[in-house]
């Protein structure tokens, strides 16, 4: 891991440690509900200031908070168009297997590609700490699963199109004077 | 260790309380139902489940003299349970809330309780003989957002509360049917019902955890931006102080005496403040031994690793052992303390010994005595 990606992981582990104070609340607007009020935003004097994390234009996080559920939300590195592609899909997968994160939100909030979002119920049950490494894990793996994605739809492509070109090569070619 | 008993008793515990002799505990396992455990030969055993509530609940309080227990759930009822012979009797106080309710607790004298809720509104319960039910008088103005907590004051009329919209403030609670009799001393002295004798401005956010001190002459309480607030001569030229602590925030505070305060919450250990001779507050220590993880040494994993684990223990927090790790705070509590009670002599204004109860399912019982470098304060 480059020394960059370490400083901001770290950044990003410490904001996350403060931010995760979450408490049972119930809802404020409606009888008998309890809604995680970072969705809601119906009472604006629950919700904390948003944080945003930069590493580059391309690299950020955004951790709302309000006081009984936290969003996360990331955009990853997308260099050209074939990682665009990749992450697209790749996301896109995992968010529509989101039940079985927990704490991934079906839909990213608009201008990221993936979205978390922790409430107090997840707290309750899980430890905080292993939350949070598991988001700095998980941010560290996709750009690792990005590039290697990146790599052997390369080198697959470069498979493919050697076979398909050995047709083109003459048995004689190699037998023949350069002129 | 100033922790002399740890029992773990559910997955998860909002709030509880202890009977006068501490022979009876009941508490919340974050689900609807109240359980109510004795200590029967050496042995902690469930003796009760009330359930009434259908909702989870928020609040309870053991009243030491008359001995009832009154609860507050986020349903938006509140009922009041007495023993009669072997079986907890509850009595349905119609609150007037069309939010959750979120605290309880009753008054020194035990006449009155109060609520606090997420309509914005405290409720004055107090007893009618006549028609031998739990009247609910509503203190609506002033709040903002929910009412976190509530505090009485030993005189019986004033009541605190903190809110999430960021303030303090500081009522009288003079009912007239009750409190006729009662002498009426001190800045309460002519005040009606519902009128705020005070508003403490000094958090930026949400505040909780509010406190009188035994004598009643200093009031704390936290916000969340770490920050403890102590307000002596609570009046009209009240004197604050802030306390700023670098960990994270605080949900509930305990006077121990006039000059020992512990605070509890996300840091998952007790911290101690005491105020020195000139009144000056400060942060003194950590009262629990804290758990120091070593980070082992990095390497990466695949990302179906972590997939895997996730599957694997999806309760038991995300397992992994790769990478460094973030700190898990605490000692014997793993997770957010949110409630804190004394367990002192009635009779006696100094409490040595007192209780946690946490998102963890533990309730820890702390003592005092053996803290040499706070002896002074107690």
């Amino acid at each position: 891991m480059s020394n960059t990606l370490r400083l901001y992981l770290t950044c990003i582990r410490n904001t996350l440690d403060a931010a995760m104070c979450l408490q049972n609340f119930p809802c404020q607007e409606v009888e008998r509900h309890n809604k995680p009020e970072v969705e809601l935003k119906t009472s604006s004097e629950l919700l904390l200031n948003p944080v945003l994390i930069c590493r580059n234009e391309a690299e950020k996080c955004l951790i709302e908070t309000s006081i009984n559920s936290l969003r996360i939300s990331l955009k990853v590195k997308q260099a050209d168009e074939l990682e665009n592609i990749l992450t697209k899909k790749f996301l896109r997968f995992l968010s529509m297997r989101a039940e079985a994160f927990q704490v991934l939100r079906r839909k990213p909030v608009q201008g990221y590609d993936i979205s978390f979002l922790v409430t107090n119920y997840h707290c309750e049950e899980m430890q905080k700490h292993k939350l949070i490494d598991f988001i700095a894990q998980f941010m560290e793996d996709i750009d690792k699963e990005i590039s290697e994605l990146k790599m052997s739809v390369n080198t697959r492509g470069r498979l493919v199109a050697t076979e398909f070109l050995k047709q083109f090569i003459r048995p004689t070619m190699f037998n023949e004077p350069l002129v | 260790m100033a922790a002399v008993e740890v029992h773990k008793f559910a997955q998860c515990i909002t709030c509880h309380a202890w009977s006068r002799d501490r022979s009876m505990l009941a508490f919340c396992p974050n689900n609807n139902e109240v359980h109510i455990y004795a200590l029967l030969q050496g042995k902690w055993e469930k003796l009760h489940v009330l359930q009434k509530h259908d909702q989870i609940v928020s609040g309870i309080d053991w009243s030491a003299r008359s001995n009832k227990i009154v609860t507050a759930s986020h349903d938006r009822n509140s009922y009041v349970w007495n023993l009669e012979g072997s079986e907890w009797v509850p009595t349905l106080v119609i609150l007037r809330l069309n939010r959750a309710a979120l605290c309880v607790r009753w008054s020194p004298r035990e006449n009155k309780f109060a609520v606090g809720s997420g309509a914005k509104i405290v409720c004055i319960c107090y007893y009618e003989q006549e028609n031998n039910w739990w009247v609910s008088k509503l203190i609506r103005k002033r709040h903002d957002s929910s009412v976190t907590s509530v505090a009485w004051h030993p005189n019986n009329i004033l009541l605190a509360t903190a809110s999430t919209d960021g303030k303090c403030r500081i009522f009288s609670t003079f009912i007239k049917v009750v409190d006729a009799k009662e002498s009426r001393t001190g800045p309460s002295a002519d005040s009606k019902f519902g009128e705020q004798i005070l508003q403490l401005d000094l958090s930026f956010t949400w505040s909780f955890g509010v406190r009188w001190s035994p004598s009643g002459n200093t009031l704390a309480y936290v916000g969340h931006n770490s920050m403890i607030y102590f307000v002596d001569d609570v009046g009209p030229s009240p004197l604050a102080q802030n306390v700023a602590f670098r960990d994270l925030p605080l949900r509930d505070v305990l006077f121990l005496s006039e000059r020992l305060v512990i605070g509890v919450g996300f840091d998952c250990n007790p911290m101690v403040f005491a105020a020195d001779e000139r009144g000056i507050w400060s942060f003194i220590k950590f009262l629990g031994e804290r758990k120091t993880t070593s980070s082992g040494p990095k390497y990466g994993s695949q990302f179906s690793e972590a997939f895997g684990k996730l599957y694997g223990q999806p309760k038991q927090g995300f397992n992994n052992d790769t990478n460094e790790h973030s700190r898990s705070r605490g000692g014997v509590h793993e997770n957010c303390i949110n409630c804190i009670v004394p367990l002192g002599d009635p009779g006696s204004s100094k409490v040595k010994r007192f209780s946690t109860s946490g998102l963890d399912g533990k309730i820890v019982v702390w003592d005092m005595e053996n803290q040499e470098d706070l002896a002074e304060y107690l």
